[in-house]
């Protein structure tokens, strides 16, 4: 102990050497033993959850979607193709690698009820539906949902990538200009609240 | 494309890959990862961070334990897509107060942080909260194996479910009114 706090100390007086904001942060106390009762915090993590969604083109036209949850305990892919241009799932396969219970690998077939379903509104409510609740599989309820997610952003990415351009007043207006396209997106967050500048001038 | 990946393309052919999907493309990619650190017995920090072609942030959350309860939050804008978009970090305040134990609290965060502030702020304290039950079963089973080095991580898992009637209900994996069994 004593000498994991003295590489801790040796760390900490060179990041303050360089980095003397970080003594304001409270990270510069964690390995230091916790005032009054001699034990130190402890800094390695025994959970950690990582999720991964792709959006692929396919050469016909249609979109695959990977999934993948790999946490401490689990381990579950999901692997959807989307046809365009209505966004109907049309194909659902899943594979669980790991899993706290033995009963998980159940919940495969399960995906099967999402084929069929398109991407738009009330997708959640039927995804949730079909897949969630106490006869469900809350993580393959997510995938699809999050799946279905990653689709629109595939079509928002170049929308935002062509609003980065031009001036400020240019980029604003661009921003409107999508905003008029898809009302939904007004009051959905701060920019499109009904007092953010980018609404001036709008009637939504 | 350029000539690299369709040099190492041709590479793989000659070496029989036949499948490879040569006219595949990824066009968005998204991660989100979280970690789950016991600051002491009470309190769980989550560090939630996201990154994807659009966006790039991250929060730190602390839970209390006992009750599930968002003692604090802090969190980070590094890329998004609008000046107003930072204003968003204020609102993840309105996430103070609200426990992961109420049966609305997603839809709560989606309200007060997300529609207020931002969805992907939302998105980052959602996953961290659907993670709590999976963080105080892994300090579970880590001090069951801790004690017995030859304990199975399943059934240390699977007991821990059935002492908890909160994380039951879930799935079907996790019936509601699993009791703890005798043996």
């Amino acid at each position: 102990m004593i000498c994991d706090d003295l590489l801790f100390s040796c760390e900490i007086s060179s990041s303050l050497i360089h980095y003397p904001q970080l003594f304001l942060s409270e990270r510069i106390f964690t390995g230091i033993p916790i005032k009054g009762t001699g034990q130190a915090r402890r800094m390695t993590l025994i959970f950690m959850r990582n999720k991964n969604v792709e959006v692929e083109s396919l050469a016909d036209g249609n979109l695959s979607v990977s999934w993948r949850l790999a946490d401490t305990f689990a381990e579950i892919e999901i692997r959807i193709t989307f046809r365009l241009p209505d966004l109907e799932m049309i194909s659902a396969e899943g594979r669980i690698g790991r899993s706290p219970h033995p009963e998980c690998a159940q919940a495969l077939p399960l995906l099967q009820k999402v084929v069929g379903v398109r991407v738009g509104p009330g997708v959640r409510k039927i995804v949730q539906g079909l897949l969630g609740g106490e006869k469900g599989c809350r993580e393959c309820a997510e995938g699809v949902l999050e799946s279905c997610n990653a689709v629109i952003l595939h079509f928002t990415a170049p929308q935002i990538r062509e609003n980065e351009k031009g001036t400020e007043e240019e980029r604003k207006k661009k921003f409107q200009a999508m905003l008029k396209f898809n009302p939904r997106l007004a009051r959905s967050c701060v920019a499109f609240a009904d007092d953010s500048p980018l609404r001036e001038g709008l009637n939504l | 494309m350029s000539a690299f990946p369709i040099f190492h393309l041709c590479a793989l052919c000659e070496l029989g890959v036949e499948d490879l999907r040569i006219e595949f493309m990824i066009t968005f990619s998204r991660t989100l990862l979280v970690g789950g650190e016991f600051l002491d017995e009470k309190t769980l920090r989550f560090h939630g961070i996201l990154e994807d072609n659009i966006y790039a942030m991250e929060i730190h959350v602390d839970v209390e334990i006992p009750d599930g309860k968002i003692g604090k939050i802090r969190g980070e804008m590094k890329r998004y897509t609008t000046p107003v978009c930072p204003q968003a970090v204020s609102f993840l305040q309105k996430a103070v107060g609200i426990s992961l134990r109420e049966d609305n609290w997603i839809s709560k965060v989606n309200r007060e942080v997300g529609q207020r502030g931002c969805q992907h702020f939302a998105e980052i304290l959602i996953e961290c909260g659907r993670c709590l039950d999976s963080a105080l079963m892994a300090r579970a089973v880590e001090k069951t194996q801790a004690e017995n080095p030859g304990a199975s991580p399943q059934e240390a898992a699977r007991a821990w479910v059935q002492q908890h009637p909160e994380a039951q209900g879930a799935c079907f994996a996790r019936p509601r009114g699993e009791a703890p069994r005798a043996d």
